[in-house]
């Protein structure tokens, strides 16, 4: 197959990155907006200088590295990691083929690419926490290998079609991260005293680093050993769910990766005890959000322990950034309590079957996304105050900055859910990267638009009440639902009708009053 | 389906076109239907009939002409046409993580059914989905599918019933029992309209068919 693709490719490396000159220019200007992020955020952690707040930025590794894990273990669960085309399926694996051959690549391929951006996301957590290079190194070192340990180690267990080791697993290192940044707070804050645990960074960082080795030897050699016994639906199962995301991602339709991802959940889930709904009218739909808390409480745990983000950004002495940084947690953290308004929003069909004009059913898909956010706010107003370290912060202030953040995170996450995608069918922009609609490149900013525009105020000390005025103005904008496609309709619809009426008046004729072709009657 | 007595327009078309660039699918289109009367397009493949009914029940705009549904003209967000029409055409979306019955529940709840159990249990036993009340939809087969479709527009009050090929990925079976239902509401009152390749299905509801010709 590789002959096969190689015998018909007509364009080599370097004519291809000729071509792809914008992407190739963008990814320079990204790198170069990121260095100088680091080196901005390096200055900011040299400024914090208490012993809290040095305690804070040393735990701040640990606590994104296993983040970074147990997400990798996330990834490789839901793909494989080992993964094969529904073609290959059916053509190869069918065959006496050794689905060894066939593979080995690919799980290679996977623990080199998990150590790679496990690497890359480890380098880049140190160095924006203040680190020298040695610890970059160091933490890239771990962040690398852990990963690609991790992937070698969730391959093997594919291999024996067993889950729950590694489900296990993964709930440990979330733990973990989760408890670390608690740590990270309370250490802050001055509640506990990390003693010499944060001498143990680089230690730790080494550990991880070796256990990963480990596990890539070992479970990597088990891996290999076990290719020919994946079974071929767990193979394909993952290889259509990467075609299906790869077509959503080169539309960079994010929202539409998650529908993918959560139909993919629904259909491994397969059944529900069902439950009677309550109230009826709009109520109805809001009640049955609630039940949706119940039957997936997972989101709820997740939303719980976001609370402790706007801490941490408070207690690393960036209280001006606490408030977009913690309101696009909050907007992640919300987009799971919005599958109603998601789909209610992405076809009409399902829409028209209601009896409530748009804004209503907007509404009601928003009230139970709005009072978790209003407890989320109420949760991370103590930190807005400083009392978990970082700025101390008057009542009003605090407050209006906590309220500013839900506001930010809820129209944010409502925006990401909502949005129309790019529209294709529209005027297409001719670019190096080949022909595009227009609002496509704006699809990567979905959501995080909002986050800015309303938590910006903030950031440059202007008074709060613009920002919430801002809010105000895209709450009504969202609850609408008015995009470019419904201005473009109702402006059409008053041309419509004026020329109707110009025409009424002339004393033309209306239009044609011919019945259609056939009628009969059976 | 109260308020509406037989023989009333329920629905009226007048004059209706639509274009797809410079390709026009249907012109000059007019009908009524009354309570109690199904209306049937036909005509081969591409003929403008799933159009003319996205534009009835305002999925699509026309480009000249009106469509009203009791004397309303219909927009597809005003909640009266909402209320009165109930449609199955080809964009119809599930929710990922309601079950079968609690779609039936939530939409009979919304329409303002205060105990509509016995009425969803009923439905649910009519398109024979009570083994699978409890399965998310996306595990459903794309006949099974078809029937959730179906019953979301018997679950509802309705005054107006608008069906694309409503037998698509029905058995033999299930093209029977839809023609004794749509039978049983054509009786009940209701008015319909539906866009159908299937004779026999049009025969057991008596409809008006109306031929289309397709794009110019």
């Amino acid at each position: 197959m590789r002959d096969w693709r190689r015998g018909r490719a007509d364009r080599n490396l370097w004519q291809a990155l000729s071509d792809g000159y914008v992407m190739v220019f963008s990814i320079v200007v990204i790198g170069a907006m990121l260095v100088s992020s680091i080196l901005q955020a390096q200055e900011t952690a040299a400024v914090c200088d208490t012993d809290g707040c040095v305690a804070a930025r040393g735990l701040l590794p640990w606590a994104s590295v296993a983040g970074v894990l147990a997400f990798t273990l996330v990834v490789s669960r839901l793909f494989g990691p080992v993964a094969a085309s529904a073609a290959e399926g059916f053509w190869l694996m069918d065959g006496p083929t050794d689905r060894r051959r066939i593979l080995a690549g690919r799980l290679f391929g996977a623990i080199g690419a998990a150590g790679a951006l496990g690497a890359a996301a480890g380098a880049l957590i140190a160095a924006l926490t203040g680190s020298g290079p040695v610890e970059i190194g160091i933490w890239a070192l771990a962040g690398g290998l852990g990963a690609a340990g991790l992937i070698a180690f969730a391959a093997a267990e594919q291999g024996l079609d067993r889950h729950w080791i590694v489900t296990g697993v993964q709930w440990l290192i979330g733990a973990a991260a989760i408890g670390t940044m608690v740590l990270l707070v309370s250490g802050a804050a001055g509640w506990m005293d990390l003693g010499r645990l944060t001498l143990l960074a680089v230690e730790l960082a080494l550990i991880i680093a070796g256990v990963g080795l480990l596990l890539v030897v070992a479970a990597g050699f088990l891996a290999y050993r076990r290719l020919r016994n994946i079974k071929r639906q767990r193979l394909t199962s993952g290889g259509s769910l990467i075609s299906g995301l790869q077509g959503a991602a080169f539309a960079l339709e994010f929202a539409l990766i998650r529908d993918i991802l959560v139909e993919a959940k629904a259909r491994q889930r397969g059944h529900v005890r069902p439950t009677r709904g309550l109230g009826h009218g709009t109520t109805a739909l809001v009640m049955r959000d609630v039940q949706r808390l119940w039957r997936q409480p997972l989101p709820l745990v997740t939303l719980v322990a976001t609370i402790v983000v706007p801490y941490a950004v408070q207690a690393l002495g960036l209280a001006m950034l606490n408030p977009p940084i913690s309101a696009l947690v909050l907007l992640a953290a919300l987009v799971p309590f919005m599958n109603s308004l998601r789909v209610l929003t992405r076809t009409k069909g399902l829409q028209r079957c209601f009896p409530f004009d748009p804004g209503q059913l907007r509404t009601a898909a928003m009230i139970v996304p709005a009072v978790l956010a209003l407890l989320w706010t109420v949760g991370a107003f103590p930190a807005f105050l400083g009392v978990a370290g970082g700025v101390a912060t008057d009542p009003v202030s605090a407050a209006s900055a906590a309220l500013v953040t839900g506001v930010a995170g809820l129209l944010g996450a409502v925006r990401w859910v909502s949005a129309k995608p790019a529209d294709y069918s529209g005027p297409i922009v001719s670019t190096g990267v080949g022909a595009m609609p227009p609002g496509l490149m704006f699809s990567l900013l979905r959501g995080i638009d909002m986050v800015a525009l309303i938590t910006l105020p903030i950031v440059f000390n202007w008074p709060a009440w613009i920002s919430l005025i801002i809010a105000l103005i895209a709450f009504s904008l969202l609850r609408s639902g008015i995009d470019r496609d419904s201005l473009m309709d109702q402006q059409a619809e008053q041309k419509r009708m004026l020329e109707e009426e110009r025409a009424r008046r002339s004393g033309a004729p209306a239009a044609g009053k011919q019945k259609i072709q056939v009628q009969r009657k059976r | 389906m109260a308020g509406v007595a037989k023989k009333d327009v329920v629905l009226q078309v007048d004059n209706l076109k639509k274009s797809y660039g410079p390709v026009t699918i249907v012109e000059n289109f007019s009908m009524k239907v009354h309570a109690g009367e199904a209306v049937a397009l036909t005509g081969r493949n591409g003929a403008g009939k799933s159009t003319v009914l996205r534009c009835l029940v305002g999925a699509d705009r026309p480009d000249e002409g009106t469509v009203t549904v009791n004397g309303t003209k219909v927009t597809e967000t005003n909640p009266e046409i909402r209320r009165a029409v109930a449609t199955v055409i080809d964009d119809l979306d599930f929710f990922p993580d309601l079950s079968v019955v609690e779609h039936l529940d939530l939409l009979a709840r919304a329409h303002g059914l205060h105990e509509p159990d016995a009425l969803v249990d009923e439905v649910l036993e009519e398109v024979q989905l009570v083994p699978q009340a409890g399965q998310l939809p996306s595990t459903l087969s794309s006949g099974q599918r078809r029937r959730l479709a179906l019953a979301t527009a018997f679950v509802r009050p309705r005054q107006l019933l608008v069906l694309d090929e409503p037998e698509q990925r029905l058995d033999v079976e299930g093209v029977a029992w839809l023609g004794e239902r749509l039978k049983a509401e054509l009786d009940g009152g209701l008015a319909i309209v539906l866009a159908s390749h299937e004779p026999a299905l049009l025969q057991a509801i008596g409809a008006r068919e109306l031929r289309l010709e397709g794009a110019r």
